[in-house]
């Protein structure tokens, strides 16, 4: 499986895969002596719907984006929702309160549950054996043999998350939650009780107290690698979030707050109407993933990480008592106000975790979870603009339509293409520091470059908007071009 | 979609007993032309007496508490491989394989961590659909669809009246 970098053409196959979609490339080159010269992180799939949804009554788009990715549906149906409401004239401050709250309440279920699949399933393995372990120990399966407790916990996390989408949405899968203007249903007495109850699914209270466990567990682990995680894919970068109005942690509406590597603010907590303002999409003809990038600082310098760990960057309080001593406990240990390091990530997403259970128990007390008043109506736009925090970093999506209401234009900036050049850094970074001029290639070295694109938790389906799998394809050049070595990991 | 095929039907012997409930999940997505087989399949199956209808993008782990509770689980995606029926039934075994990423599993590793976590694990198969188009769409192409109904046809016909003892007819001529 290994190969020696002075060895001649060798092609190793690891995991043939018989249909790639969206897959991720990851393409190093060495020069003569064995350093890298060079280092990529392709997409290699064609990005179709922007364009499909063309044509679509812009009714439509709310449903048809959750099939965007199977990942996060969720987040996509928020964000379409968000715009499709200024299309009927409604603006979100416009929203009921029960709808605003229930759409909150689902977006909060949403990122939970997509943050513990990512602690549990993708960083743990990783973080409990160790990046140099082989393959067959860093994933869900080891854990489930060695920490049967942890992988139960994550399951019922998950589904914590996904019943709130159920019961919200009417079902886990393509429901109708959002609504142009509001929302479809509202909550019933009893679906609140599930959750409060714990009588057929862990409560609310246990998901904040296995949300304070992990937690723990990760803070120990911080205290015994601070080397590696102060050093492993550690770059200065910008750093993009939403942001309430006291400059606090905002997951679903709030204004777009950007800082650089040392703090300074590059994007000055502006309204998401204005996006278009502020930044520019980048291309390069290696990848079919756009880089999005502040117009004032450049392609170069303008390009920002975000997800948990910019958001923890930008914001400067979490407006939930647990999640902010958390928070202030972070940056303590980090003795940082602004991390710059990859994988603090994981540690951020926990305590963004902790966030959305506690934002969703103050949800489920609510009363107006319960209320009827769902719809609003206004004067009709031809067109709207939706910006969330989705769990993997600021989502946007941005329509135009013709007189009749059908879509003409379609803008998506998803997640994942913002982390597009901070997952390039990575890799180059692993590259340089972990493979260059070693002489050998071990499987270790090339698993840090997942444990890099991985911290990220890019949604690769998502981004290039190819739904479906999402499997990963490394190669390694000589300074001839010649293929060295090639290893496939299936989504 | 499936990118590979399990091969062969062991053993149905006691596989169906109407005590517990039968389990179809489709996998999929109809929004990408005949990658929708599976949930179109599950639209299908939620007719069926005595069967639960669950619909997926992938599977994921928590589906390994999902399945638990049942007897029988059957897994239905669509598949890009040419099928000399149009489908194939197969056998699903626990096995254990890893991703890169875990958003995906495939559904022996979803056995596999069933009976890992939970102790117990259901009889399980795979169902799967020759598709020919995966591009952005909400309709399955000709072909697709004539698989479907060939595919439905088939698990119907083992299902009903008895399901146990039409599968123990599916196992004489297998």
């Amino acid at each position: 499986m290994m190969s020696d970098t002075k060895s001649i053409k060798k092609k190793i196959t690891i995991d043939p895969v018989t249909r790639v979609e969206g897959h991720g490339r990851v393409t190093i080159h060495l020069d003569e002596y064995g350093k890298v010269e060079d280092s990529f992180f392709h997409i290699v799939e064609f990005r179709g719907f922007e364009r499909f949804i063309q044509g679509h009554p812009y009714w439509e788009a709310p449903v048809l984006v959750q099939r965007l990715c199977g990942i996060c549906p969720v987040s996509h149906h928020l964000a379409a929702a968000k715009a499709i409401d200024q299309l009927v004239g409604i603006d979100p401050r416009d929203l009921t309160r029960s709808a605003h709250k229930l759409r909150k309440l689902l977006h909060y279920g949403q990122v939970f549950q997509s943050h513990a699949l990512h602690f549990f399933y993708l960083a743990s393995p990783d973080l409990l054996f160790g990046m140099d372990a082989p393959v067959e120990k860093r994933n869900v399966i080891a854990l489930a043999i060695e920490n049967r407790e942890l992988a139960r916990k994550g399951i019922l996390m998950r589904k914590f998350g996904q019943e709130i989408i159920r019961a919200i949405a009417g079902k886990k899968i393509h429901g109708v939650a959002a609504v142009p203007g509001g929302m479809h249903k509202t909550f019933e007495p009893a679906e609140r009780e599930y959750f409060l109850d714990g009588k057929e699914l862990p409560n609310i209270e246990t998901m904040i107290q296995w949300a304070l466990e992990v937690i723990a567990l990760m803070k120990d682990y911080s205290e015994k690698h601070r080397s590696l995680l102060d050093s492993f894919a550690a770059f200065p970068s910008g750093h993009l979030g939403m942001v309430g109005e006291q400059g606090n942690l905002e997951l679903y509406d709030g204004k777009l707050r950007a800082i650089d590597a040392d703090g300074k603010i590059t994007l000055p907590d502006v309204s998401t109407n204005d996006y278009q303002r502020y930044f520019q999409e980048g291309v390069e003809r290696w990848s079919y993933m756009k880089f999005p990038y502040l117009k004032e600082l450049g392609r170069e310098q303008g390009w920002n990480r975000v997800g948990p760990l910019a958001r923890l960057n930008v914001c400067t309080t979490i407006p939930t008592p647990l999640a902010e001593q958390e928070r202030r406990a972070y940056v303590d240990f980090t003795g940082k106000r602004v991390n710059n390091s990859t994988l603090y990530s994981h540690w951020a997403r926990l305590i963004e975790l902790l966030h959305c259970a506690e934002v969703m128990n103050e949800l489920l007390h609510d009363p107006d979870i319960l209320g009827t008043d769902l719809v609003r109506e206004g004067k009709p736009r031809l067109e709207g603009i939706g910006i969330i925090e989705a769990p993997r970093g600021t989502l946007t999506h941005h329509y135009q339509v013709d007189e009749k209401g059908k879509i003409t234009r379609c803008n998506l900036i998803v997640s994942t293409t913002h982390n597009n050049e901070a997952m390039n850094r990575a890799v180059r970074w692993v590259a340089n520091n972990v493979i260059s001029q070693k002489g050998t290639i071990t499987e270790g070295m090339l698993n840090q470059v997942e444990v890099a694109i991985r911290a990220y938790d890019p949604c690769l389906s998502c981004a290039t908007q190819a739904l479906g799998q999402m499997p990963l394809h490394v190669e390694l050049f000589d300074h001839r071009g010649r293929l060295l070595e090639e290893r496939y990991k299936n989504g | 979609m499936w990118s590979c095929l399990t091969t062969g039907v062991g053993s149905l012997k006691n596989a169906i007993k109407m005590d517990k409930r039968t389990l179809i999940v489709g996998i999929g997505n109809n929004g990408r032309g005949d990658d929708g087989l599976g949930w179109k399949f599950a639209d299908e199956a939620a007719a069926w007496e005595g069967v639960d209808v669950e619909y997926r993008y992938q599977l994921q782990v928590e589906d390994a508490a999902m399945i638990k509770d049942y007897r029988t689980v059957i897994f239905v995606d669509a598949i890009a491989n040419s099928l000399p029926d149009g489908f194939a039934f197969n056998d699903c075994e626990p096995k254990p394989t890893p991703s890169f990423t875990t958003h995906r599993l495939s559904p022996g590793t979803v056995l596999w961590l069933c009976r890992e976590l939970y102790g117990v694990m259901p009889k399980a198969y795979t169902m799967a659909i020759e598709g020919v188009q995966f591009e952005l769409g909400g309709s399955l192409s000709e072909p697709a669809g004539e698989n479907l109904v060939r595919a439905v046809a088939n698990l119907e016909e083992r299902f009903s009246p008895s399901w146990s003892f039409k599968m123990k007819d599916y196992e004489n001529t297998n």
